[in-house]
């Protein structure tokens, strides 16, 4: 389940040689930012412990962290007036997995019961022993299917192959809504190194001591950052600003939102959303080079930068399925469906017999579910590039931007070769199989192409004593699911803006002396390709919504000296309907300690609906409803899931993770 | 007709600065006060330590916080000799220049004809109505930077005054720039293209402690009083950096007991503050020789040691203060929802340094003292030498309601290269 370490090698000598030369004469000191060459290092050694409590789960986190930071500037180097040299080292340990393993370890999951909304042999079955079952009696009904049918998988014999027993699985969904009629299936929820059903190689593939300590990874991830700046500066007074190595780029002026910061991929599975980007963000090997005009005749400032990330791909780390933060729930509806391509599996509500209810029915191997990610190898035409053009005009910060860059969420295509277990023999299906099914839940992973163009600019308005910092872009080249269309995905334009609104505020009852600050962000995306119809039984088409927006709101105080800061950020998914609310305090006890205790609670509207393929025949004549064609796509009966997560979104989907949060940080 | 006899009003009220011509003499007497002797106060000798046994004999030439400070046993004050701390030849040269060329607008806040120099070298009169106004301008075109500077490192500490307790340390670097009405260094008088008439700029770097660790600060006031200043943070741990609006300035400072607007002394638009001119008076004042003080042994720095602080919290600086002439200046904030009612500025009147400043809350009650230490350039370190510039070589502000201080130690380089131009743009915070 590891992956090699040689794989990607061609990065080490160069972050070993940062490393040697920025630790080779690390010292406590300092490194000032104009021409003042310091041949001292300055190292910041940082620990730190967050301790979490989920609702009804216990501990959610002990995550221990141990960040160092030297920075050391150099001062002249040849043609560069002021190098510099900056490592930021992380390594993590969290023992949730350990202290809590019936929830997030080895021991996690257990054997699951699928809802049977038909009845027989019961109103659920286990996990094997839907429709297809030896040991259901529905299956004697499927005698008359070409060949007998191929439904049912190995869930009992240990020694046969592709054994898919009911043990370490959960329900898919099942922390956050009922199966209600709708589809559902197990997922795997132990380590990789455990459990490798549904585990998906080089993607989401991680065994427990990966999900303890990810930064130890192939990747090199402990040195978070290992980058060298430098300037050449020119007589007119414009400079050449670089910066190579493994490094955060940051684009755009809003908070939260990632409209136009989007160069690096970001690790969700350390916090959610929640984090400072500035943790989460996953840095990447990236040249940048930006010539630096400074005041022109026009502008008060003028800059033009490319920016080239020549590492090999990296998606989002959306989190396995099994740890504390899944994004969406994705990884476990990704890790549900691997399971059922490789082992097949037992699908909740599924098969339509002429009964009142569904009957829960057992795939077989390579009929539904996801198939293989295919990241992008290393090469030139995979590498990502962008350009911005940023300045300041009469009082006007701006930035126009444009990137070519790989997605960094997953794209589930259809379309790929599978079986039919209607007709394993071709009787009816005069293709060999394996071969693809039109409007068949079956798919690859692909991270496509996408090419952004955007801008952003701030600005102050004196008479409300207010800044507003705005930002937007239009990208093309995204995907979404979609079910009209055959292979079940469809790209789409996507326009996306923030309106910052920044407000220091003074609250005289709360404190005379010092301004609250309070900051409201109305983030908007509209997808201007969306495609959702109404069909007989509901909507089909996209489930992402056509045009939603999010507001958010911190409101945040200071006391002592700045030492006790309360805080309340808020947030809240117009069309979900769902709010989350994270009230905290930091207590700067000392320049080397810090505490935080806070709590981050949810509320409003869980999981949605929303049509999810049943009735989308894709093995015609086997799977159609009464007067349903080969190509006539989904009659729209939904469920929670698959894809009312796109419509719950990141907070309607995280309505179960309330938590408490305790963080302890302490500078060496 | 009616739009001439208007004109002629508008100039004739625009003319308050120019009615009173000033003279070489004006000029001479600006830039040499104690050329025909140093000011005496009877029980001010250099050499006295005045403390609470003696204070009331030497009230007359203390401000009023002060005398309290002392009054209460909180601290003591060395007197020491008084004398000119000297001014660039150029700045004096470009005040000769330029005399009586530049005049008040008809609004406070607008200055005519400004080209270099000190704008106003002439007395203040009470009987001017502008004559708080003009000392200021005075104040705002000073050459306390020699048209630039640099401070590093800049230990800033919040301590609590009754408990003597360090709360926090902070290691900063700070860069001031002069764009235009530059005297000293090159490019003069401007620098070249400033398409948006910027008058002066500072960037500010945290090193320590961990958790502000590269927070940055770029503040540019425009060469138009009317325009806003554009202030930028740059929050190390968003790695963003975020315009401030106007009224952040009155925050306090990273948490300290200073804020934005009173870096200096002030630190704000002209047009901002009501200004009047409350009279000139002889004063003990934080001016003495940095290399003969009684200095600091912590922070080590190679080459320089720091003055010291003591007192009670370690909230006053540890220098020698000389009795010297001084301009009261009451500035009173046109927002009747500032943070705070007023002002009171001690102005030095050879420098026009702002070397003691009262800060009242809104209920018109004392809430800060701001006390600014200068040190003339001989005295400081030998490549600052020469350079005529009153050298800002510390700070205390001591918030007298919360029994709260926060102090500066400075190490400031007169040195044009530690703040090349490329520092005062919000790309470089970006990038560093």
């Amino acid at each position: 389940m590891r992956k090699s370490a040689k794989k990607d090698s061609r990065n080490a000598p160069l972050a070993a040689g940062m490393l040697t030369l920025a630790v080779g004469v690390a010292h406590t000191g300092g490194a000032a930012a104009g021409d003042i060459p310091n041949e001292e290092a300055r190292v910041d050694v940082v620990y730190e412990n967050a301790t979490f409590a989920r609702r009804d789960v216990g501990l959610s986190k002990f995550r221990n962290t141990l960040k160092i930071d030297i920075d050391r500037q150099l001062g002249r180097r040849g043609a560069f007036d002021d190098v510099g040299v900056n490592l930021k080292l992380r390594g993590t340990f969290d023992g949730v997995y350990r202290l809590n393993e019936d929830t997030y370890g080895n021991k996690a999951g257990g054997a699951v019961q699928l809802e049977n909304t038909v009845g027989i042999p019961g109103s659920s079955v286990p996990h094997g022993g839907g429709l297809g079952s030896p040991t259901n009696p529905l299956t004697a009904g499927l005698a008359g299917l070409p060949g007998g049918g191929a439904f049912g998988f190995n869930s009992t014999d240990p020694s046969a192959p592709r054994y898919n027993p009911n043990e370490g699985l959960a329900v898919l969904g099942e922390h956050l809504h009922r199966t209600d009629g709708g589809v559902a299936f197990a997922v795997p929820v132990r380590p990789c190194d455990k459990d490798s059903r549904g585990c998906i190689k080089d993607y989401l593939d991680a065994s427990r001591q990966e999900l303890e300590s990810p930064e130890f990874n192939d990747r090199w991830d402990f040195i978070r950052e290992a980058y060298v700046t430098g300037s050449v500066p020119f007589d007119d007074g414009s400079s050449l600003f670089m910066k190579v190595g493994k490094q955060q780029v940051v684009w755009g002026r809003t908070d939260l939102f990632r409209v136009l910061d989007v160069i690096n991929p970001v690790d969700y599975s350390r916090n959610n959303i929640y984090d400072e980007l500035q943790d989460i963000r996953i840095p990447m090997w990236i040249m940048q080079a930006e010539y630096r005009a400074g005041a022109t005749e026009t502008f008060d400032d003028l800059n033009f930068a490319v920016v080239w990330n020549f590492d090999k791909f990296r998606p989002h780390n959306i989190g396995q399925c099994g740890s504390p933060n899944v994004i969406l729930d994705a990884g476990c509806f990704m890790r549900g469906m691997k399971n059922l391509w490789d082992n097949g599996g037992t699908v909740a509500n599924f098969a339509n017999l002429g009964l009142p209810g569904l009957a829960a029915t057992d795939f077989g191997p390579n009929q539904i579910g996801i198939r293989k990610a295919h990241l992008p190898s290393w090469s030139l035409s995979n590498t990502q590039l962008g350009v911005k053009l940023e300045g300041q005009k009469s009082g006007v910060g701006f930035s126009l931007n444009a990137l070519t860059y790989r997605s960094q969420l997953p794209s589930l295509r259809g379309g790929i070769p599978a079986r039919n277990p209607f007709d394993p023999v071709g009787a009816v299906d005069t293709q060999p199989q394996p071969h693809p099914y039109p409007y068949l839940i079956a798919f690859d992973v692909h991270f496509p192409r996408v090419n952004l163009i955007g801008g952003s600019m701030d600005l102050q308005v004196d008479s409300i004593k207010s800044v507003f910092r705005l930002e937007a872009a239009l990208t093309e080249g995204e995907e979404f699911p979609n079910g009209l269309r055959k292979r079940l995905f469809s790209e789409s334009r996507v326009f996306r803006y923030v309106i910052g609104w920044d407000r220091p505020t003074f609250i005289p009852f709360l404190n005379k002396t010092r301004a609250f600050l309070i900051s409201a962000q109305l983030f908007g995306q509209h997808l201007l390709d969306h495609e959702l119809e109404q069909r007989p039984l509901g909507k089909v088409g996209m489930p992402d919504w056509k045009d939603n927006n999010i507001f958010t709101l911190l409101f945040k105080g200071f006391y002592m000296n700045d030492r006790v800061s309360p805080q309340v950020i808020m947030a809240h998914d117009v069309k979900a309907n769902a709010t989350a609310i994270a009230p905290s305090i930091d207590w700067l006890f000392s320049d080397r300690l810090k505490l935080t205790v806070g709590a981050n609670v949810k509320v409003g509207h869980g999981a949605r609906k929303f049509d999810d393929c049943r009735t989308c025949n894709p093995f015609h004549p086997f799977s159609a409803s009464p007067g349903q064609g080969p190509n006539d796509g989904s009659l729209g009966l939904g469920g929670f899931e698959p894809l009312g997560r796109f419509r719950a979104g990141p907070i309607g989907m995280a309505q179960q993770e309330d938590e408490l949060q305790f963080v302890l940080q302490y500078k060496f | 007709m009616k739009m001439r006899t208007m004109t002629s009003m508008l100039l004739a009220a625009g003319a308050i600065g120019t009615a009173q011509a000033a003279t070489e003499a004006d000029v001479d007497k600006s830039f040499g006060p104690y050329k025909s002797g140093v000011p005496t106060v009877a029980g001010v000798k250099p050499g006295t330590v005045i403390d609470k046994s003696n204070v009331e004999a030497a009230k007359g030439a203390l401000i009023p916080s002060m005398a309290q400070f002392i009054k209460s046993g909180q601290t003591t004050l060395a007197v020491g000799e008084t004398y000119s701390f000297g001014i660039s030849k150029n700045y004096i040269d470009a005040t000769r220049k330029n005399l009586n060329k530049v005049s008040l607008g008809a609004n406070v806040g607008d200055l005519v004809g400004f080209v270099a120099g000190r704008p106003f070298p002439q007395e203040p009169d009470a009987k001017d109505p502008r004559a708080g106004e003009k000392v200021f301008w005075n104040f705002q075109h000073n050459n306390r930077i020699g048209d630039s500077y640099t401070i590093w490192p800049w230990y800033m500490e919040y301590k609590n005054m009754a408990s003597g307790k360090v709360e926090r340390t902070l290691k900063q670097e700070y860069h001031i720039i002069q764009w235009k009405h530059r005297v000293d260094q090159e490019p003069r008088p401007e620098v070249e293209p400033n398409p948006s008439q910027l008058l002066r700029s500072g960037y500010l770097k945290v090193h320590e402690p961990q958790d502000l660790k590269d927070t940055q600060l770029l503040i540019s006031r425009f060469s138009d009083d009317a325009k806003l200043d554009e202030v930028y943070l740059y929050l190390g741990f968003q790695r963003r950096v975020r315009r401030l609006a106007s009224n952040q300035v009155t925050d306090p400072f990273l948490g300290s007991d200073l804020m934005v607007e009173d870096f200096e002394g002030y630190n704000g638009r002209m047009r901002d503050m009501k200004w009047e001119y409350k009279g000139t008076r002889d004063l003990l004042v934080p001016f003495y020789a940095h290399n003969k003080q009684k200095l600091a042994e912590e922070p080590k720095e190679a080459d320089f040691k720091f003055i010291d602080f003591g007192g009670e919290g370690a909230c006053f600086p540890n220098v020698t203060w000389q009795l010297r002439k001084t301009y009261v200046i009451e500035s009173v904030p046109v927002n009747p929802d500032h943070v705070i009612s007023k002002r009171v500025h001690y102005v030095d009147a050879e420098t026009y340094a702002l070397s003691l400043n009262e800060i009242y809350d809104r209920k018109g009650e004392l809430w800060k003292t701001f006390i600014i230490a200068y040190t003339d350039s001989e005295s400081h370190m030998p490549k600052n030498a020469g350079r005529g510039v009153a050298i800002n070589d510390g700070f205390s502000i001591i918030d007298v309601q919360a029994k709260h201080c926060s102090t500066g130690k400075f190490k400031v380089h007169l040195d044009q290269e530690m703040s090349p131009t490329k520092l005062f743009s919000v790309q470089f915070m970006r990038g560093s």
